[in-house]
């Protein structure tokens, strides 16, 4: 009650502390929600057995899903990079390429892009008047499609990021860079790109992890077994839909906390020197 | 500037190399030995014979969708299992070769064009002419009869000559049962009669995804469900909620499909696996899996 205009500044109330903080609230909802879950399984008899029996198979989809996204993310980086250096770059034709990767990219579905790799390119290949060596270039196993797919996707999208990173360095760096004699080139991977690397991490981070469930887009195509293609179709023949979806969905979540938590620490290494450290006593 | 473009210029013809490199991974997948091979499709120059190819690589790549019992359906151990998988292993045992397989979905099957990712198709294909014009299709290996089912608690339709008119009814997509429905249906030495008007088709991937959509509830997402009956039989014996209404609609052949466009010349291997399914007839083999599959009916056999 105790509220007290003092001098036109109003004092807040100072009444005793409440018995759980609000860290433990946070925790503790969390929780809850997750026991109701668990209960809302055990009550409606999902087949809980059927679950056991299958999460091995349904589990050892994960490999693909990790191949896949590893894959994409060591496509999409370098793509990234130089999208994003076309982009800044004063060519004008490294910019157009640029600029048409990154529209297109982002413009069209990855889906499709994903069907357009796997279905779409083998037509091309095998039309009358296309030369033979071009087959191998069209025609591609399905991993390596969705690999394709989910690396031109995201470059697309971290180009952005990347050029945010690289601009963000201040450009009195650069000048200093150059009245010392260095070229355009020495500058960029010496002095911007290390000191970028620092800001990108986070975003990228966010995309690896993004990727991680967009990989389930390959498993729509239906040929490679990953984890989302896995537990579609058990769960199709065996009329459990439930059982194995929520296999795949929980094993989507503890890897993306996997991947957060160690994304955390990568944070923290390099924001080494960068933040500031809490005042020690004495 | 200049060593910037060049080391572009550099990245691009890596990527370039990349994709060359790519066309030869494998997917390796659960059971019958992984799935895929490395140099599916990209192993026969033109001119090449597909059954030497076949023989020569030591291992037929057959197609499956392991959505679809009791015809193909996975064991918690990654194998595959199913009356088609039992085919399939038996024409690749006859062949002299080891058999892999890929999944597939059942319409980039059954459009052709299959770039040589994979050699055949055992897949409880219909044989009709429009996909005659695409793949070449042994004799039968079996007949299936084409049933109705609705929800075990559905009790509006009971005739399936006049209560199905105007209904909701799921089907798998391109499948004959679509064909049927919208009464264009084409099978060699049958001439189906149509019994359903202005039926509400509405399609999904495959059947077992239509089973489960009527299973969700009478008339809530379907009135009912056009499949072949050993499946339908299959989803009742695994305890989903649906019930067959009627005698069978309509009875189809169902062949062995090979690539018509495939990169390599594929006449032989096609005239092999006829010869095959052939044997498998006259020797017994297909009647033995078929009983062993549907309960003791020898759907090898047509009939009536």
């Amino acid at each position: 009650m105790a509220e007290a205009a003092v001098g036109g500044v109003r004092k807040t109330d100072t009444a005793r502390p409440p018995r759980l903080s609000f860290t433990s609230k946070k925790y503790l909802t969390y929780g809850v929600i997750v026991i109701m879950g668990i209960l809302v399984v055990l009550v409606f008899q999902f087949d809980l057995s059927f679950m056991r029996e299958w999460l091995p198979y349904i589990a050892r989809g994960t490999w693909f899903t990790l191949i896949l996204c590893f894959g994409g993310i060591a496509l999409a980086i370098p793509l990234a990079l130089l999208g994003a250096l076309g982009r800044l770059s004063r060519s004008g034709v490294l910019n157009g390429i640029a600029n048409f990767y990154t529209s297109f990219f982002r413009g069209t579905p990855l889906l499709v892009q994903i069907y357009f790799i796997y279905f779409a390119f083998p037509q091309l290949a095998f039309k009358p008047g296309v030369p033979d060596f071009l087959e191998p270039f069209l025609v591609y196993d399905v991993i390596f499609a969705g690999i394709l797919a989910l690396g031109l996707n995201y470059g697309a999208y971290m180009t952005e990021i990347f050029r945010g990173g690289i601009q963000s360095i201040g450009h009195g760096q650069v000048e200093a860079a150059h009245a010392l004699g260095m070229s355009a080139g020495q500058t960029m991977r010496r002095v911007v790109l290390p000191q970028a690397v620092r800001v990108i991490i986070p975003p990228t981070g966010n995309d690896f992890i993004a990727m991680l469930k967009d990989s389930s887009l390959v498993g729509v195509v239906g040929t490679v077994q990953e984890l989302f293609n896995r537990a579609q179709v058990v769960g199709k023949a065996e009329s459990r839909a439930f059982e194995t979806l929520a296999i795949a969905a929980l094993i989507y979540w503890f890897l993306t906390g996997v991947f957060s938590f160690f994304q955390g620490k990568l944070e923290k290494r390099y924001a080494r020197g960068h933040v500031r450290e809490e005042a020690h006593d004495g | 500037m200049r060593r910037m473009r060049a080391l572009v210029l550099v990245s691009m013809l890596l990527l370039v190399f990349a994709a060359a490199c790519g066309g030869g991974e494998t997917t390796a997948g659960d059971g019958n030995g992984g799935n895929g091979g490395s140099d599916s499709g990209t192993a026969g120059k033109e001119g090449n014979d597909l059954l030497a190819v076949v023989k020569e690589r030591g291992t037929l790549i057959a197609s499956t969708d392991p959505a679809y019992p009791p015809q193909s359906s996975r064991t918690p151990d990654g194998e595959l299992e199913g009356f088609d998988i039992d085919v399939t292993n038996e024409i690749a045992k006859r062949l002299g070769v080891e058999v892999e397989y890929e999944t597939p979905p059942f319409n980039a099957i059954i459009s052709g064009g299959w770039s040589g990712r994979w050699d055949l198709s055992v897949g409880s294909i219909t044989i009709t002419p429009e996909r005659q014009k695409v793949l070449h299709f042994t004799p039968p290996y079996y007949f299936t009869p084409a049933s109705i089912a609705v929800h075990s608690e559905s009790s509006d339709i009971q005739d399936t000559e006049s209560d199905l008119d105007g209904k909701k009814i799921g089907v798998c997509v391109e499948c004959s049962y679509q064909f049927y429905l919208q009464k264009k249906l084409n099978i060699p030495g049958e001439s189906p009669e149509y019994v359903v008007d202005d039926a509400d088709i509405k399609t999904y991937d495959t059947d077992s995804t239509a089973i489960q959509e009527l299973a969700v509830g009478p008339g809530v997402r379907l009135d009912a469900v056009m499949s072949a009956l050993p499946t339908l039989e299959q989803a009742i014996g695994d305890d989903v909620p649906i019930k067959i209404v009627g005698a069978p609609l309509f009875y189809e052949p169902l062949g062995v499909a090979v690539d018509k466009e495939s990169p390599e010349d594929p006449k032989a291997f096609f005239e092999e696996v006829s010869k095959i399914i052939e044997e498998m007839h006259s020797d017994g083999t297909l009647t033995e899996f078929a009983k062993k599959w549907y309960d003791g009916t020898d759907l090898s056999k047509k009939t009536s």
